[in-house]
């Protein structure tokens, strides 16, 4: 503003006077202090000299013949382009000087003559240096008021990609979690062909060459099946090799093969009934197609936990990202949408972290729900993190007079007492760049206000608490009931 | 002659149940079998396997299990054992992992889930093939 001053001179003063005499005096005056000045002889002439050219500040005579200053300085005022204008009006000291009229319609100050020369060129001074003053506050408001709009719009576009980060990383997640079961699904099926079409031609012959005896056999090997399912690698090694012992101490070759398609078939005890079939030279043709059997139910068996499994992961998307209409509240059980989310970060939470559960049972309450699981979304991801997917992970939920009260606990290393009053600013983050945009918490704060709701942390290291109450009957729903 | 082994690693029981019918189906008792819910359980099954002098023909392993990562655990592998094939298996590929495998580990393949049997059969055929020392 300064510099535009420079630039131009030190202002542009329009001076109103009918009396040449007047006129001459002030135009010599403030055109010897260096600013630009135009004289007008009448009100009628100022107006359009105005109009063509807004100066910086008007020096009007209030009695001129035709139309007064105060009727120039009304006219000014109606206008947009001039409204702005500092008016100072002058006024003869004999002439009644009606000074609050002259206020009233708008004039800034006002001169008496015989002018003294300090008077006038200090209070010409004065004025324009406030009307740059305010112009330049103006022009700063409209740059503020501009940049506040961007930043509104930057804000919404971080929440937004804030919640894509977190559905990007949720989705690594499930890809791992769905290609699993598909994985083992698809090869077992791949088993079960393989083996019908290599032997569902022979399997009469197979069992009409069978005698008697290998028949009963035969039908108690099948009887194992499936037993050793759920056994662990490390369970199903050591049965191995105690059934291998016992196979060495009865002196039936190549007791380590044989052990190991038996815990295959799914023998997990003694084999003493079934030693008479281990010591026959013909036992390898029973043995492998009770085993073919067996992998035949165990394929199927993969199959169903398998599906249950992806079965699981899908349901928990589904009801992560199912979408409220028009954001009105519904009626949702918040332990559903906790254990939903849990759902979906199990893959990252079976390597190292033991979760602890405390619900009691209460009913589904009023709230937007997919909100609320944003919010345990993005506390047990931050639990996660703190402890660096090892350590336990503690959730409550509970009702406490008027609230669900939920706490979600990890055995991290703490919020220092340093950074705790920032944790709920936006852009406060403690993650690398890159990682988080530091809004996580900040949307968090914002959804549990909308459910007129408060958020607690309490931090010590190796244990940060975060307890969340939404009331169960809303401040907006009490109203309205 | 004592017989070779595979062995298998995924922290995800039925992947190994799969896997197990599927090498047998294949190889029968060409090759003893080994399967591990975490690398630390498959490096102890190699500690065992070397002190009963069975060598090992080929590894195949998850990426992502608790503990020691897919990657980690097949580095681990080469700096003792250069000759065994390995074969990633994995149903979310850390690129950079992969990569990781590939220079430190010599990976012969990483192969996804859901995977075609025939395909990784063929893997491990090529590996044991050339890889044998």
């Amino acid at each position: 503003m300064l510099l535009e001053q420079t630039d131009r001179g030190r202002g542009d003063i329009l001076v109103v006077d009918d009396t040449p005499a007047n006129l001459r005096l002030l135009v010599g005056l403030l055109t010897e202090r260096g600013y630009k000045v135009r004289p007008v002889p009448n009100g009628k002439l100022a107006l359009s000299a105005i109009s063509l050219s807004p100066p910086d500040l008007i020096l009007l005579d209030i009695m001129m013949p035709e139309m007064n200053g105060y009727e120039v300085c009304e006219q000014l005022k109606a206008g947009d382009r001039t409204r702005d204008i500092p008016v100072i009006f002058i006024s003869a000291i004999d002439e009644v000087l009606d000074k609050v009229k002259a206020f009233s319609i708008g004039g800034v100050d006002y001169i008496t003559k015989p002018f003294q020369i300090e008077e006038v060129l200090a209070r010409v001074e004065t004025h324009l240096s406030l009307h740059e003053l305010q112009k330049s506050l103006e022009a700063r408001n409209e740059d503020l008021a501009r940049t506040l709009q961007e930043l509104k719009a930057t804000q919404e576009q971080l929440i937004e990609s804030e919640k894509m980060a977190a559905l990007g990383q949720l989705v690594a997640g499930i890809a791992h979690e769905i290609n699993t079961p598909l994985g083992a699904i698809r090869s077992s099926v791949e088993n079960i062909d393989e083996f019908l079409s290599s032997n569902l031609e022979n399997l009469p012959n197979f069992f009409q060459s069978m005698s008697l005896k290998h028949r009963l056999y035969f039908v108690m090997l099948l009887q194992y099946s499936g037993q050793n399912h759920f056994l662990s690698s490390r369970e199903k090694r050591k049965l191995k090799k105690a059934l291998a012992r016992q196979l060495t101490s009865e002196h039936i070759v190549d007791p380590d093969g044989v052990s190991d398609t038996l815990v295959d078939i799914g023998v997990n005890d003694n084999v003493t009934a079934l030693l008479p079939l281990l010591k026959d030279t013909n036992r390898s043709a029973i043995l492998n197609m009770a085993c073919r059997f067996a992998n035949l139910q165990d394929s199927t068996k993969t199959i169903i936990t398998a599906t249950d499994k992806a079965a699981k992961v899908v349901f928990a998307l589904k009801s992560y990202t199912h979408q409220n209409i028009g954001n009105k509240k519904t009626m949702g059980n918040i332990i559903d949408g906790i254990e939903t989310v849990l759902t979906l970060y199990q893959n990252q939470m079976k390597y190292g972290v033991e979760i602890v559960k405390k619900y009691t049972e209460f009913p589904p309450i009023l709230c937007y729900y997919d909100e609320l699981n944003q919010v345990w979304t993005n506390l047990i991801h931050n639990a996660l993190q703190a402890m660096e997917n090892k350590g336990t992970l503690t959730i409550e939920a509970t009702q406490q007079e008027g609230n669900v009260a939920v706490v979600i606990a990890d055995s991290g290393t703490g919020i220092s007492p340093e950074i705790m009053p920032k944790i709920f600013q936006p852009f406060f983050t403690t993650k690398p760049p890159g990682e988080g945009s530091g809004l996580g918490l900040d949307i968090v704060k914002k959804i549990i206000d909308k459910h007129h709701g408060k958020i607690e942390v309490d931090s010590v290291p190796g244990q940060t608490k975060f307890t969340v109450f939404i009331p169960i009957a809303c401040q907006e729903d009490k109203e309205r009931a | 002659m004592p017989k070779l082994a595979i062995i298998c690693v995924d922290d995800e029981p039925v992947v190994l149940n799969s896997l197990k019918i599927q090498l047998k189906n294949e190889f029968r008792d060409t090759y003893l079998y080994e399967f591990a819910e975490s690398a630390d359980e498959a490096l102890e099954i190699i500690e065992e396997l070397q002190a009963e002098a069975i060598e090992i023909a080929a590894i195949i392993s998850d990426w992502l299990m608790p503990g020691m990562k897919g990657d980690e655990f097949l580095i681990e592998v080469h700096r003792q054992l250069p000759h065994v094939t390995k074969i990633l298996l994995t149903g979310q590929a850390d690129l950079e992992a992969i990569e990781r495998a590939n220079h430190h580990a010599s990976l012969l393949s990483c192969i996804y889930k859901p995977w075609d049997g025939k395909e990784l059969i063929e893997t491990i055929k090529l590996g044991i093939g050339t890889g044998t020392p």
